[in-house]
Parts: C-alpha cells; structure tokens; sequence
C-alpha cells in the first residue's frame, strides 16, 4: 500500500479546513442531500463528503457507510486532493497504490473510487466529494462532468457558509 | 462558429435542476434556461426561442379523474409551424397506455421515468442540440 505524499501547501490547507469549523460538526442537510443525490445518480452504494485533517480523514456528510472517519495512511482522498483533477480507480485490486489497502481487501470492500477534490476559491484542496462502489467500473466524460457540478455545489456550501460566518 | 442553441427545463426539484443547468454549461453543451413550474416556464416561453424541451409533467384530479397535466406541453405545441415543431422529452412517474396515447399525439420525442437521472437529461438535451444544428 502506498501512503499519499503530504500536499506542498499543508500547512495553510490545514489551516483553511480548521478556519471553517466545520471538522466533528453534526449532520447538515444542505450537504448531505448532495451527497444522497451523488449516490442515487452514479447507483453507488457509498458516497461521501470528506475532509482530511492531519491524522484522519472525517466524513461530513456519507450514505452507505456508518463510520465517521478513518485514518489517513489508509485514505484514498489523501491521494485525490494532491491533484486539482477527478481521481478515478476503476479497479483498486489492480492499482499497486491501493491492491492491499485495508479498505480494499476488508470492509467496505472498495473496487471503485473516484474523487472530485474540493478545491477552495484560493486553490487548496480539503477533500473530497467520493463514489465508492464494489464492483470495477469507470465514468464517462459526461459523469465526470457531473460529477464535477455536484463537487462545485458542495465548494459552494462551504464558502457560502465561511461567508455567513464571516458577515 | 455554431450557433448556439436554447433548451426548456422544467423541473421542480432544484438538485436535480442545477446540477444539469450547471454541467450542460460546464461542458460547452446546449444552454438550459431552467423552471421549476410551469408558470415560470409559460412566462420563458415568451421571452426567446427554444430549440428543445424537457419538461416534467405532474398529475393533476383525484380518483379516476387522475390524469396527467399536458397543459404545457399543448401550449409549447400550439403555434408551431407543421414540420418545425421543436422536440420535445417528458420526465414521468411512470409510463400508462393511456399517458402513451395522449403523448404519441401531441409529438413527444422522448418519454424519461423515474428515476430521473442527470445523464438522462444531459444525454436528451445533447441529442435535441444536435438535431437543431443539423442543416
């Protein structure tokens, strides 16, 4: 398995996600109907909203999964958010980076994966909106492209709800 | 360059509704002028030209009066010129011979049911795009 290198710019990423307030918060229905929408329009099992703290990777919003959060060393996100580009694994038994990954070969048992980073207005990245299947499979131009909106809705709830705070 | 071509949505849920305005722009596709009702989409209507539609229609009466609203799609029909009447696609809970009939009539291109799928309508409006840069 092969742990994601740390992003260039970690320090003012960290500082970015913990400027939000947003880490351990409770469910939000503003969010966790994109991430409800995601799993019903790609007919994936599991999808989630995940941020990547220092140690950890939590959840904000998830269907299909009861866990909160998982350590980084084993987070497929901490590989998507060091590109600005979706990350597609269309089979994580035949990637070396993730063939004996803990959450492949065990529970939630993850085949597929793919990642749309949530890229701040400032450029950093602080996690994911991801699809999870167990089964290989890939997405075409057009669902990555909406992919891409639902990620750009979730950007969208973050800043709006930084700009609230802020006014 | 092409020129560009207009599409009618009209679809209560606002998920459902961004997300395809949102990426039909993104990918350079047609571009989608979005109602959630029919109201608004009646006052779009008269605002520009459309070279497509895609509208999700509603039941309307109780009991065995229970039918499909078509209101819409009779007033997008009406005027048309014969030969020019743009296609039109219709998002439905469900698909009744009775619901086929009346829409075999008034000319509907395409009939989508639930669940109703972003790609679905992504795809329908591409192809409508299409069929009005054709010469």
């Amino acid at each position: 398995m092969q742990v994601a290198a740390t992003p260039d710019n970690e320090s003012a990423r960290l500082a970015a996600l913990y400027e939000l307030l947003i880490l351990d918060t409770p469910p939000e229905e503003r969010v966790d109907k994109i991430a409800a929408f995601a799993a019903a329009e790609f007919d994936v099992p599991i999808a989630t909203i995940t941020l990547v703290d220092t140690e950890r990777q939590w959840f904000k919003a998830r269907v299909g999964t009861e866990v909160q959060q998982t350590g980084r060393d084993v987070s497929f996100c901490s590989h998507a958010i060091l590109a600005p580009q979706i990350m597609v694994i269309p089979d994580a038994l035949s990637d070396p980076r993730f063939a004996d990954n803990p959450l492949v070969t065990g529970a939630p048992f993850i085949r597929f994966y793919a990642g749309a980073p949530l890229t701040l207005p400032s450029g950093l990245r602080l996690g994911t909106l991801c699809l999870i299947d167990r089964r290989p499979r890939t997405l075409d131009a057009l669902e990555l492209g909406i992919l891409g909106t639902l990620r750009d809705l979730v950007v969208l709830e973050l800043v709006q709800q930084e700009e609230r705070a802020d006014g | 360059m092409a020129e560009q071509t207009h599409i009618l949505l009209v679809e209560p849920e606002p998920m459902l509704r961004r997300t395809v305005v949102m990426t039909a722009r993104s990918m350079g596709m047609s571009q989608v002028h979005e109602a959630a009702d029919n109201a608004a989409a009646l006052r779009m209507m008269h605002a520009r030209k459309y070279h497509g539609a895609v509208v999700a229609v509603g039941c309307v009466g109780n009991g065995a009066e229970r039918r499909y609203d078509l209101g819409l799609i009779d007033l997008l029909r009406a005027g048309a010129k014969p030969g020019q009447a743009m296609p039109i696609a219709i998002m439905a809970d469900q698909a009744s011979a009775e619901l086929l009939a009346e829409l075999r009539d008034r000319q509907i291109s395409r009939v989508i049911l639930k669940p109703f799928r972003a790609k679905v309508l992504l795809e329908t409006i591409e192809k409508f795009g299409e069929l009005a840069r054709k010469p």
